[in-house]
């Protein structure tokens, strides 16, 4: 073909007017609001030149009913592709709010749902990157119906390849539920949003007044509603943190998550791990120090930090492979399982699950917590949540009791009998149906009425409980725990344990699903 | 091969919550130029004084008290600085939402150092006036007065008395009028 | 005397433990849980193991278990350091009962000077100087009104078994006294079991002076010279010098008079500390008694050559004492400053932690007292020193270029700590001058640490530094999705037959 011929012409022209599309003052506009363009953002996430993109040259459709002004443009509003994160494939869209507000019209549903099944079929993580102002009103029933389509897609992928979302403008309306269908959701501060309903209809409805971030910014969603998985101050360190949280990730639910070997090996015994946890049994402490000091360095990255921080869980690596870490956090209501927590482990724990990534519990829990407010919200069936997930889960569990493990929680916090794999205990550890101050008062009720020095009968009575009752060896020496470990080897102990279990493989029952108490 | 952030970008800039702002050139040298005259920087080791900078011959310890996306706390001499590393692009948008928002409107009190809230001296929905104490930490047996540091409403109040909380937990919210 | 107990711990108990040993006495220590690997432990006779209690209160406070110890390691005497313990007149009656020598001062004079309503009475007897204030204690606002306004505004409202700036509160008006006295009130009950309060003149910017005493249990009493303790923020003593710059020797000998007045009007003996308020006129006021010896004792030590613990312990063994009055000369310059784990940038916030490292220049003007080591952790159930670096010149202004060199050469890491306030302290002219009253480190001083210009900007580097680096280990990290893919026949044989 000749390259001066005229259908390499044609060919170049709308290479030309593609390019135009995404222009300077487009940019700007972009730029001013403090956001990234759609072009921008792939071009961070990817590896150099490996991006794909596919449909870039398709134009909205030409509706018989279509009301209101259609910007004829390429693309219609999103770029659908795939390429190289990090060296391995993935797939991605990411809506243009240049392009008719990167509202949803057909053509752009169908492009993302073409790309959503590709991903699928290849077994390859996707990512959606959002910036939209919704369904596109000028195309009607037909745009709504896209977004059925993408929504069946993602429940399609659920539990097969990581879908990932990423807010960046807003979201609103059903755009909402295509991001909580997938695993993950982070959000960019200050700059994107999403609601069910806008602010307007808030207006309008309840006349409250209410702005964007008030009503769905990025805070909110990671702190009040748990929508958000991950925030960030902007849009660069946003895209940085997404592809940080792809390496721990295997691209499909039969491969095992990825390797990383890091050069310098932390050493296997840490004595500072001694000194941690508080001789104390009231004080608090940051259970996140702990497990930076047993993981690989640096190698802990945080799930939903600011959304029921009194249960801490996210990714990690030990000797390079891929660990899901859920830990009671001291530091926030002294570690006590609650609706939200448990809400948020359990989801954590299936994702876990799902992926291949082994799960190791870091436990010290005072137990659930009490009220007219948490049992009339349901903390029985949202507790039963964790119960179900950890129980269900079949890969590896590993469960180290650092200090309190009291009653209903010690079952829940993957216990022996319900399916723990390895069960390590410090020897700070304390394991019973309640803490010494409960079960005393309950025990020796008369004799405390009656006793002439209440208190010091009391004191008496809680140490010999500690003795006899709530310590590690016990349970030791009963099986249900299979180690008291010196806490400067636990990462040692939890390599050995996580590589002998590598294997593991247990049968489960056939069925369609379980029914996990929703 | 993947493409860093550090590609695109020129110069990267240590942004202090004073308003300060110091740019380096990509890749960052070991000089720093005050006024118009660059001297040597060095960062180093050792197991007698740990890391250190040496700078105009002389040897100040530096440590690193937290890290965590681009927001960084350096210890240098004793004394505490913090940043967030921006881009050229970042800066502007720096820029853009100081603009439209100015500072948040609300305005948080926390704990300071570790210890144990003896009394909360205010109550839900409560106006303080800037100084006021709002409640009371023990800590390494001082009571310390926490007073709230603006003029507004109490809109949550995090914790209980007898409460333990950790250092920079969130006690108490309050909005600016 | 044989063998005593020490009923403290930290720096005090080290500095008791070497004064102990030059005088060949045997020391016993407690481990306490808190602290098991304290350096105070290591340098003691006998140590007595208490880490299996694990309550709120430490043994230090605990009266019946301390004289346990005491009767179970044989030991004969009790030394009680500051804090804790120390101003606790039950306490020492209960050694005495169990004829453990308590080497401090007797209960009586304990009692009396710790109760500042009877501490006040006594010095109104003896014509000792003093501010106005209420008659006894005050019990409710009512009362506190009437008081203030009798007085006059400002005043201040102090803790009856009070010390250590605990329980005081200063009022300038009727609408915030019922507030402060509340305050005041609270803390003391919480702090000393103790809600009595009482009403003084507060005397605005002031200079905070105080005497040394050494008495012996045969009537004989001198003083020490002066302390100048007027760098502190809100009570808390930062820096203290002796001598001070505001005294002329008439005045030195006035006060010391008067102090040594008021330490004989309560059969006084043992190492004691007589406060006064110094006004910008001269017009000095007595504030209290410490019954004890105090954090600052080594600036007196440096000046006079006088071993404060040994004389302590002479006295208590019922030694006359050696020196006479006219025997003490004041040579030279001391400072002391006393670096804590604190946070300075965050309002001098408690900032406990690991030290990983702790280097202290040495030299023939710089002496260190400190019970941490490298490697200890200031435990947030105590107090948060680290050390008291103590320097000494011929004259005020050589002991301050001393003093700021030394600074300069202190290598601390990980924690925040006091040092930076103390590096712009010798900097700033009104303290050099000696022109300063207690307000000055709190109303005038306009930073509280010692930055150089450049420094922001060689920290910022630093940041920048590390930030480029991580993303360098990112884009370098070798993420091996290959081997992710190399599963085990036998698993992904089944993990397939799942689907």
């Amino acid at each position: 073909m000749d390259i001066n011929g005229r259908y390499f012409k044609s060919y170049l022209e709308r290479q030309e007017r593609l390019k135009d599309q995404s222009n300077a003052e487009n940019a700007k506009k972009q730029h001013s609001k403090g956001k990234l363009t759609a072009h921008e953002r792939i071009d961070l996430l990817f590896d150099n030149d490996s991006f794909e993109e596919i449909d870039a040259y398709v134009t909205p459709e030409n509706q018989k009913y279509s009301f209101g002004k259609i910007k004829k443009s390429y693309g219609d509003g999103v770029i659908a592709g795939h390429g190289k994160v990090n060296g391995r494939l993935v797939f991605a869209y990411a809506q243009d709010f240049t392009v008719m507000g990167g509202s949803l019209g057909v053509v752009h549903a169908e492009k993302i749902a073409k790309i959503q099944e590709m991903a699928l079929k290849m077994g390859a993580p996707i990512i959606g990157l959002i910036d939209s102002g919704g369904a596109r009103i000028q195309e009607g029933i037909a745009s709504l119906a896209g977004y059925a389509t993408i929504f069946h897609n993602n429940i399609q992928s659920s539990g097969v390849i990581p879908q990932l979302s990423v807010i960046m403008g807003p979201a609103a309306g059903g755009a909402v539920y295509s991001p909580v269908l997938t695993d993950f959701t982070f959000m960019t501060n200050h700059t994107s949003y999403m609601f069910v309903t806008g602010p307007n209809v808030v207006k309008e409805v309840l006349n409250e007044e209410v702005s964007s971030d008030e009503l769905g910014g990025a805070e909110v969603h990671a702190r009040k509603s748990g929508v958000a998985n991950m925030i960030y101050e902007d849009e660069e360190n946003t895209i940085l943190g997404l592809k940080k949280f792809l390496s721990y990730l295997p691209s499909n639910n039969v491969e095992n998550p990825p390797v990383v070997i890091e050069e310098h090996q932390k050493p296997l015994t840490i004595d500072s791990l001694r000194d941690i946890v508080p001789d104390d049994p009231n004080k608090p402490y940051d259970v996140k120090e702990v497990i930076d000091q047993i993981v690989d360095c640096n190698s802990f990255f945080e799930v939903s930090e600011h959304y029921a921080a009194n249960l801490v869980v996210g990714f990690a690596r030990l000797n390079g492979h891929t660990i899901g870490i859920i830990a009671n956090q001291p530091k926030v209501l002294a570690g006590v399982l609650d609706i939200n927590s448990s809400m948020k482990g359990a989801r954590f724990i299936r994702f876990c699950d799902a992926f291949n990534i082994p799960i190791l519990t870091l436990e010290d829990v005072p137990g659930f917590l009490p009220g007219m407010d948490q049992e009339h919200m349901g903390i029985i069936k949202h507790g039963a949540k964790m119960l179900f997930a950890y129980s269900e889960a079949t890969v590896p569990k590993i469960t180290v009791i650092l200090r309190k493990s009291y009653g209903g929680a010690y079952i829940v916090m993957n216990s022996k009998n319900l399916g723990g794999d390895f069960n390590f205990a410090w020897p700070t550890a304390e394991i019973a149906v309640m803490g010494p101050d409960g079960a005393v008062a309950i025990l020796y009720r008369k004799e405390l009425a009656e006793a002439e020095d209440p208190d010091a009968l009391k004191k008496d009575l809680v140490r010999k409980y500690r003795d006899d009752v709530a310590n590690p060896f016990i349970a030791d020496e009963r099986g249900y725990i299979d180690e008291v470990i010196d806490p400067a080897t636990t990462r040692k102990k939890l390599i050995t344990a996580f590589e002998a279990l590598q294997n593991k493989w247990t049968k489960t029952p056939s069925r369609k699903h379980g029914n996990i108490p929703l | 091969m993947p493409k860093s952030l550090l590609q695109r970008v020129s110069k990267l800039y240590a942004n202090t919550s004073g308003k300060n702002k110091y740019a380096f050139s990509l890749p960052i040298e070991d000089k720093i130029k005050v006024g118009r005259t660059a001297f040597d920087i060095k960062l180093k080791e050792d197991d007698k004084l740990g890391t250190y900078i040496l700078w105009k011959n002389r040897k100040y310890p530096v440590e690193v008290i937290s890290q965590k996306n681009n927001k960084f706390e350096i210890l240098f001499n004793g004394v505490s600085y913090t940043y967030t590393i921006e881009t050229p692009i970042s800066m502007k948008r720096l820029k853009f939402l100081s603009r439209k928002k100015g500072a948040s409107d609300i305005e948080t009190i926390s704990a300071p150092m570790p210890g144990k809230i003896v009394d909360i001296l205010v109550q839900e929905n409560a106006e303080v006036r800037k100084g006021e104490a709002v409640l009371i930490l023990e800590a390494m047996k001082m009571q310390n007065e926490i007073q709230s540091l603006v003029d507004g409403k109490i809109v949550s109040i995090r914790v209980r008395p007898n409460d333990n909380v950790m250092k920079d937990e969130l006690l108490i919210e309050i909005k600016k009028s | 005397m044989k063998r005593i107990l020490i009923a403290n711990r930290g720096e005090i108990a080290v500095r008791i433990i070497k004064t102990a040993k030059l005088m060949n006495i045997e020391t016993v220590v407690i481990k306490t849980a808190a602290e098991p690997n304290a350096m105070y432990l290591a340098m003691a006779d006998v140590v007595f193991d208490d880490t299996d209690d694990l309550s709120d209160i430490p043994a230090f406070l605990d009266i019946e278990k301390l004289i346990e110890i005491a009767l179970k390691t044989e030991a004969d005497s009790v030394h009680p350091g500051y804090g804790f313990l120390a101003e606790n007149a039950y306490f020492a009656q209960k050694c005495v009962d169990n004829k453990l020598t308590f080497i401090g001062p007797s209960p009586d004079a304990i009692y009396k000077m710790g109760n500042k309503t009877i501490a006040r009475k006594l010095a109104l007897k003896n014509d000792i100087p003093m501010a106005m204030g209420s008659k006894g204690n005050v019990t409710s606002e009512e009362q506190a009104l009437m008081v203030a306004n009798q007085i006059g505004y400002p005043i201040i409202i102090k803790a009856a078994s009070g010390g250590g700036g605990r329980g005081m509160r200063i009022a300038w008006h009727d609408e915030e006294l019922p507030k402060m006295f509340n305050l005041a009130s609270n803390e003391a009950a919480k702090a000393f079991n103790d809600p009595n309060v009482f009403i003084e003149k507060y005397i605005a910017n002031p200079k905070h002076i105080e005497f040394q005493i050494l008495a012996d249990q045969h009537g004989n009493v001198i003083h020490l010279g002066e302390r100048e303790c007027s760098i502190q923020r809100k009570h808390q003593k930062l820096l203290e010098e002796a001598p001070s710059s505001a005294l002329s020797e008439e005045l030195r000998k006035e006060m010391g008079e008067v102090a040594v007045r008021i330490a004989s009007a309560v059969g006084y003996y043992s190492a004691g500390t007589v406060e006064f308020l110094l006004d910008s006129a001269g017009k000095f006021y007595f504030m209290e008694m410490n019954t004890r010896i105090q954090v600052e004792h080594p600036v007196t030590e440096e000046i006079t050559g006088i071993d404060l613990i040994e004389q302590q312990i002479r006295v208590a063994s019922g030694e006359k004492l050696q020196l006479k009055q006219e025997d003490i000369q004041l040579n030279g310059w001391a400072i002391e400053c006393r670096i804590n784990a604190e946070d300075v940038q965050a309002g001098f916030a408690p900032a406990p932690g690991a030290i990983d490292k702790l280097i202290f220049p040495t030299g023939e003007n710089i002496r260190v007292d400190s019970g941490i080591e490298q490697g200890s952790t200031i435990a947030s159930n105590f107090d948060s020193m680290v050390a008291k670096l103590i320097v000494t010149g011929t004259d005020r202004q050589d002991a301050l270029i001393n003093c700021k060199k030394a600074l300069g050469k202190v290598w601390i890491k990980g924690i925040k700590t006091t040092l930076p306030f103390f590096r712009m302290l010798v900097r700033e002219p009104q303290f050099i001058s000696g022109q300063f009253t207690t307000a000055f480190v709190e109303k005038e001083m306009e930073k509280f640490y010692f930055s150089k210009e450049e420094d922001e900007q060689i920290a910022a580097w630093l940041a920048t530094k590390l930030f480029v680096d991580e993303q360098i280990a990112d884009q370098d990290r070798n993420v091996d999705f290959e081997q992710g893919k190399r599963i085990n026949p036998w698993i992904l044989n089944k993990r397939l037959k799942q689907f």
